[in-house]
């Protein structure tokens, strides 16, 4: 017994498919910059900031870590609209994405800071440079440095996590390959070909991560 | 090219073949009245797994609106109901050979199926709808254009709003009804596509007159099925059917159950 492939009705729909694919793209990469700001300022409060801040990014980040993300962009898409804001599929897809990577990045960034060697602190300080000039001047660069790893892998699965989105409707690349097997009872196929964008997405970003490693972050350091 | 004998086509035969064969032996097979009468039992197939039509309650006895129709059906006819729950593929079988006088089973009412059993005139029916916000003005296909439109994504309601709706509409494709029923609630969409028993869900939970019924797109109604042969009988199933229709009791069997008003029940043409 044999499967006949049939990849004729998949390679039909690839307006779709490109359109779910610049989606994804979109997503990821929004939520990725968006996150890793949101996540490097909250992992300052978390080690410099007032006691009721620190509090709150704790309960932010276990939170979010703590429950699944399907959860996460249900509450935002169909109860927020509750609290008077309602936020269109692609836009509460977004925000989704941003809260969940912030949160796992914050603790990622935060351990990056302890890293940076107090002596370094005290150098900037010295110089007469403020405690947030000493943040932003000598202290991320070296901790983004020693996680670099770490969070770029995190920023994949955020990738790869935005499949989830589907299920508010938004219409990513999941999104459309459920639309297009659904019509075509090409399933197998699709999902084939979906399995090959996402290899292929994931490897360019991988690309694209140590490019920026090799140009942001090739400075020799003192051992 | 060879005709194979599909399962169907076998189960037909032996179904056919053994209803010949025994119809005169079992003493199950009532055809007339006065053998029911006589008898003290009626025997009814239903569904079990076909909410809220047919269920299984807490006490694991038949239930659902098509359990309550059945036994109604029973007492008009002064005999005990005897319900016999039955599958979507055995209950046509069950009928023929048979094991039960009728069903009352969520059959719809097709030509195929009309060729092996006698409908009555229909009880109860579904249909899938165009349902949303009172607000939104939809009295043709044109108008989907104008509001954003949430359906279960490859559901019946998928494809008959497809089929229907202007190019350019905003259709939003979640992954189940419930999903799609969060959306209109909670203002994401304001139109969606359902069938009447998820719409009677809703308006067990909705504010009183925030949605409404737009439009039709897909029905099918229900019939009693009977063997071919027993007109005594069907007369008076028919009959059960108009009284019940006549006097209210049967629509509100049904907004019991399914918390909406029964849908115009037309006796399809079968044709061909």
């Amino acid at each position: 017994m044999s499967i006949q492939l049939r990849f004729g009705p998949v390679l039909d729909a690839w307006r779709e498919l490109a359109a779910g694919i610049w989606l994804t793209l979109q997503l990821s990469a929004g939520a990725m910059v968006l996150g890793l700001l949101l996540a490097i300022g909250c992992a300052w409060l978390k080690l410099y900031g007032p006691r009721p801040a620190r509090f709150a990014v704790n309960v932010y980040v276990e939170v979010v870590r703590n429950t699944p993300f399907l959860v996460q962009i249900f509450f935002i898409f169909f109860g927020l609209p509750a609290a008077g804001l309602r936020l269109s599929p692609d836009a509460a897809a977004l925000l989704a994405l941003v809260v969940n990577v912030g949160a796992y990045a914050t603790e990622i960034i935060r351990a990056g800071i302890e890293s940076v060697s107090h002596g370094q602190v005290e150098a900037g300080l010295a110089l007469g440079l403020r405690r947030l000039q000493v943040f932003r001047l000598v202290v991320l660069k070296p901790a983004l440095r020693a996680v670099y790893p770490a969070l770029t892998s995190q920023f994949i699965l955020l990738m790869l996590t935005s499949s989830v989105v589907s299920a508010i409707s938004a219409n990513d690349l999941t999104s459309v390959a459920n639309n297009v097997q659904s019509r075509t009872f090409t399933s197998f196929e699709v999902y084939i070909v979906v399995t090959l964008i996402y290899l292929a997405l994931s490897l360019a970003f991988s690309a694209l991560f140590a490019a920026i490693d090799r140009r942001v972050f090739a400075y020799p350091v003192a051992r | 090219m060879t005709r194979h004998l599909t399962r169907r086509d076998t189960l037909a035969g032996l179904a056919a073949l053994t209803a010949l064969g025994l119809a005169g032996l079992r003493p199950a097979a009532a055809q007339t009245v006065d053998e029911i009468k006589k008898r003290g039992v009626l025997n009814i197939g239903l569904l079990v797994d076909f909410p809220p039509f047919g269920i299984t309650n807490l006490q694991g006895q038949p239930d659902g609106f098509d359990a309550d129709i059945a036994k109604d059906l029973a007492k008009d006819l002064g005999v005990r109901a005897n319900l016999v729950a039955v599958t979507g593929p055995n209950r046509i079988p069950y009928l023929l050979t048979g094991q039960v006088d009728m069903l009352v089973a969520s059959l719809a009412i097709t030509a195929e199926r009309a060729k092996q059993v006698a409908f009555s005139v229909p009880y109860a029916g579904i249909r899938i709808v165009v349902y949303g916000k009172t607000s939104a003005v939809v009295k043709e296909p044109e108008d989907l254009k104008k509001y954003t439109v949430g359906v279960a994504r490859t559901s019946t309601q998928d494809v008959s709003l497809s089929a229907i709706a202007p190019a350019g509409t905003n259709i939003r494709r979640f992954d189940d009804d419930a999903s799609a029923v969060q959306a209109l609630l909670s203002g994401q969409v304001d139109i969606i596509g359902a069938a009447t028993p998820v719409v009677g869900e809703i308006e067990k939970i909705a504010p009183k007159g925030a949605f409404d019924t737009k439009l039709t797109l897909r029905e099918q109604v229900h019939g009693i099925a009977l063997r071919p042969g027993q007109d005594d009988l069907l007369k008076a199933v028919n009959a059960f059917v108009e009284k019940q229709k006549a006097s209210g009791a049967l629509n509100a069997t049904f907004r019991k159950w399914l918390n909406t008003d029964l849908p115009e029940l037309k006796t399809p043409a079968l044709g061909g």
